[in-house]
């Protein structure tokens, strides 16, 4: 260890001690240790298991730690709150930068103000789907609010309060300002809206963006892809002159039988003019253009890390971060993660939107909602259980957790992985994070673009989670293993599946 | 009476409730139950899928309990002895044991990350495996990468059930067979196994039942796959009831169920196994 590093560890040793003994406030705590450079990643972590993706939370700009919460708001929430005051509240998550971030400042700010208890289960993303589903199939009510990922909406549309109709027939607990505006429309419509209700307030927005190495550009030459061909092609000039060095051309999250790999497919499958389904909504993966899409995915995962066939979304970012891939088209969230303290990239990686498809199918040749782009979103909601029997303090969290404030400063504080709403992109303190270091928001402008411009997203119906977490990736998986002669095979093995489990859904 | 009441509550409603969910299907459209009496066995029994995992769990069971109960018992032999330090290598022995599965699968699947793992490595630089198919992603390595896990974590258990078996061993035949002349193994193979046979079939039937349900190492280290090469009876099942097909996979938990009654019934009887 050098001495720079024996200093640093010994300086967060004192700082912890000095806290647990009473000595310095948890505002002092957090303004030293954003200093030493540490951050919330590291309590998440150390302590919550695999989230999606691989975080980097730091606390980058220490003068952050200063700014406290919006004082009318706490003001509002301590006037609002006192009826519940007592009141427990539960949700499960994974642990996604927002919620550690509410997780962070729910009891010195939240539970302060109104009294009202929260407790986040933080576990992996199957589990959350898991507990959810029990939860919803017995209307138990365990769970005041759920955190739903985008894929989920239509499973769980029927057992949400529509949100925006709630604040509007609750206008004694209804926050001020909260400005339903500020979230954009194509965000809303991606991740929260089925069938035309609002299930859920959006929470997180993680999104395909291209990450790239500019070191790795200027020394080869390379330009800037404008469209997936030419990235392929970057993929193929980083891999021939690097592999040598251990840096490939490109990673992946495509373990098999996991909705990572799911999530990789969909981007390549619409970046090469294909859908999930068409407009009558059968299966489509297996026509000239899903085959295609397939093929790309089988040339990108040739070069990539061997280990990216075992990989999930923490061991794509991780492979990112510790210098082994020259690029990649992947969640903007790890972005933060390649400046952060145990990068070997810091620096060195560069943001962009996704380059543009080769082709591209129109929304309204797709089923179900479909949105077919590169920019595959990923994003999350909280919604409010209709089996709640705390519906309204769970209401004033929900609001609080999503509020212009707490979003705003969850930008800085989460990474820069969670700019759900457009006030998150002019936030003075969202601006002053983009620039090299722990917690960066330099990805913010490729992030905001990717969501107004190149969103794609999955089809939306109730058997849709069961698809793309089970049938989909483990035929996939069988494919690039080389259980399969031929794409076309696979997708006629997913096709039975899936045009039978869409079939009650199908519109006449 | 208490003991009963525990027993209805939570071992006999459990049970009759999976066989209720069993004969039901769950429309998604409505998310209700629809008695359909065995519809869900038959789908069950005629499905690849289901023989696959079957094949998978068995060949999981009998490698693993194959290697656990050679290595056991050779380690076990080796502890056997009252010289210095080995007080402390048998204490040594129970660590695997505090190990949650779950994290022994996490610790493995970092030893056989591709990119970082240590095992990976040396097997990389041994020439055994191919640096460009990892482990946990190769059609005839995954399965054996999720073995070692269990292999590392669960020998301890067969070394302690066989050493308490071989220190509760009577001196005296071993003394006459040193005076017949009998060599090393000849007593091992004459007066040990016989005597320990029923501690060795009780040792295998508890890891029998055990192993038939593994689903932590594989939920963690490759969630099935690649493909189904890794996906066990449990992980299936598990994975359907995750995605709300909980009749089925109440089925399918029943037919593992009912699949280690047999084999255990079979067993008992086979090897005169006492409690």
């Amino acid at each position: 260890m050098s001495f720079r590093e024996h200093d640093r560890k010994t300086f967060i040793a004192d700082t912890c001690g000095d806290y647990a003994s009473r000595r310095i406030s948890k505002r002092e705590f957090i303004r030293k240790l954003g200093i030493a450079g540490v951050g919330l990643s590291g309590f998440g972590a150390a302590m919550l298991g695999g989230g999606r993706p691989f975080r980097g939370l730091d606390f980058g700009n220490p003068a952050f730690a200063q700014a406290g919460p919006d004082e009318a708001m706490m003001q509002w929430l301590s006037e609002v709150g006192k009826p519940f005051a007592g009141t427990t509240i539960r949700y499960t998550s994974e642990a996604t930068p927002p919620t550690i971030v509410a997780n962070q400042l729910a009891k010195e700010e939240f539970t302060k103000a109104t009294g009202i208890n929260v407790e986040i289960e933080i576990v992996p993303l199957e589990q959350v789907l898991q507990k959810a589903t029990l939860d919803i199939q017995g209307q138990i009510g365990t769970y005041d609010l759920y955190y739903l990922d985008q894929s989920w909406m239509a499973t769980f549309s029927p057992d949400m309060e529509d949100p925006r109709e709630y604040y509007d027939s609750h206008p004694d607990i209804a926050m001020p300002d909260f400005d339903w505006a500020d979230f954009s429309q194509p965000l809303l419509d991606g991740i929260s809206m089925y069938d035309g209700k609002l299930v859920s307030i959006p929470f997180d927005i993680p999104i395909f963006i291209l990450m790239y190495r500019r070191d790795l550009y200027e020394k080869h030459g390379l330009k800037v892809p404008t469209d997936l061909n030419e990235y392929m092609a970057n993929v193929k000039a980083i891999q021939e002159a690097e592999s040598k060095n251990g840096i490939y051309g490109t990673t992946g999250q495509l373990r098999s039988g996991h909705y990572s790999l799911e999530c990789d497919w969909t981007a390549w499958l619409w970046g090469n003019g294909g859908s999930i389904y068409d407009k009558a909504g059968m299966f489509s993966g297996g026509d000239e253009q899903g085959i295609k899409g397939l093929e790309y995915l089988m040339e990108i995962s040739k070069n990539c890390p061997p280990g990216a066939l075992t990989w999930t979304w923490d061991g794509e970012g991780q492979s990112v971060a510790q210098g082994l891939a020259g690029q990649v088209i992947t969640w903007g969230e790890y972005f933060p993660s390649f400046d952060g303290a145990n990068s070997k990239v810091v620096g060195l990686m560069e943001a962009a939107p996704p380059p543009k498809a080769i082709s591209l199918r129109k929304p309204e040749d797709c089923g179900f909602n479909e949105i077919p782009n590169v920019g595959h979103q990923g994003g999350s909601g909280l919604g409010l259980s209709k089996y709640s029997q705390n519906q309204e303090a769970a209401f004033l969290f929900m609001q609080w957790a999503t509020s212009k404030d707490v979003v705003g400063r969850g930008s800085v504080l989460g990474g820069g992985a969670s700019p759900v709403r457009l006030s998150a992109f002019t936030d003075p303190r969202t601006l002053a994070a983009a620039k090299v270091g722990p917690g960066t928001t330099r990805h913010f402008p490729a992030v905001e673009k990717t969501i107004n411009t190149m969103m794609g997203s999955e089809p939306d119906f109730p058997a849709w989670a069961e698809l793309s977490n089970n049938t989909i990736p483990v035929e996939l998986g069988k494919y690039l293993t080389g259980q399969f002669k031929t794409p076309q095979e696979c997708m006629d093995a997913i096709k039975p599946v899936a045009d039978e489990m869409a079939a009650p859904f199908r519109k006449a | 009476m208490p003991v009963v009441v525990l027993l209805v509550v939570f071992g006999v409603y459990p049970l009759l409730y999976s066989v209720w969910l069993s004969l039901q299907e769950r429309s998604r459209v409505t998310r209700q139950f629809e008695f359909v009496g065995l519809k869900q066995w038959e789908i069950a029994l005629t499905d690849p899928r289901t023989w696959d995992s079957f094949q998978v769990t068995l060949t999981y069971t009998l490698v693993c309990l194959f290697f656990q109960v050679v290595l056991g018992m050779a380690i076990a032999m080796l502890l056997d002895t009252e010289r210095r330090g080995y007080g402390l290598l048998r204490s040594l022995m129970t660590l695997p044991l505090v190990v949650p599965p779950a994290v022994t699968g996490l610790m493995f699947l970092l030893m056989e990350d591709a990119q970082f793992g240590v095992l990976s490595y040396y097997l990389k630089q041994l020439g055994i495996i191919d640096p460009l198919n990892p482990i946990l992603a190769g059609n005839d390595t995954a399965l054996i990468g999720v073995m070692l896990a269990d292999i590392w974590q669960w020998t301890p258990f067969m070394v302690l059930i066989f050493l308490a078996g071989l220190r509760a061993l009577p001196k005296e035949p071993y003394e006459a067979a040193a005076i017949d002349g009998a060599s090393a193994f000849q007593a091992f193979r004459m007066i040990t196994l016989p005597l320990l046979t029923r501690v060795i079939a009780v040792a295998v039937l508890i890891r029998s039942i055990d192993l038939f349900r593994v689903y932590d190492y594989v939920y963690v280290m490759t969630s099935g796959g690649p493909g189904t090469q890794t996906e066990t009876l449990s992980f299936y099942a598990g994975r359907l009831f995750t995605l709300a097909n909980f009749p089925y996979a109440a089925a399918l938990a029943l037919i593992v169920l009912i699949s280690l009654n047999v084999i255990a019934s079979i067993f008992i009887k086979l090897f005169k196994v006492r409690f």
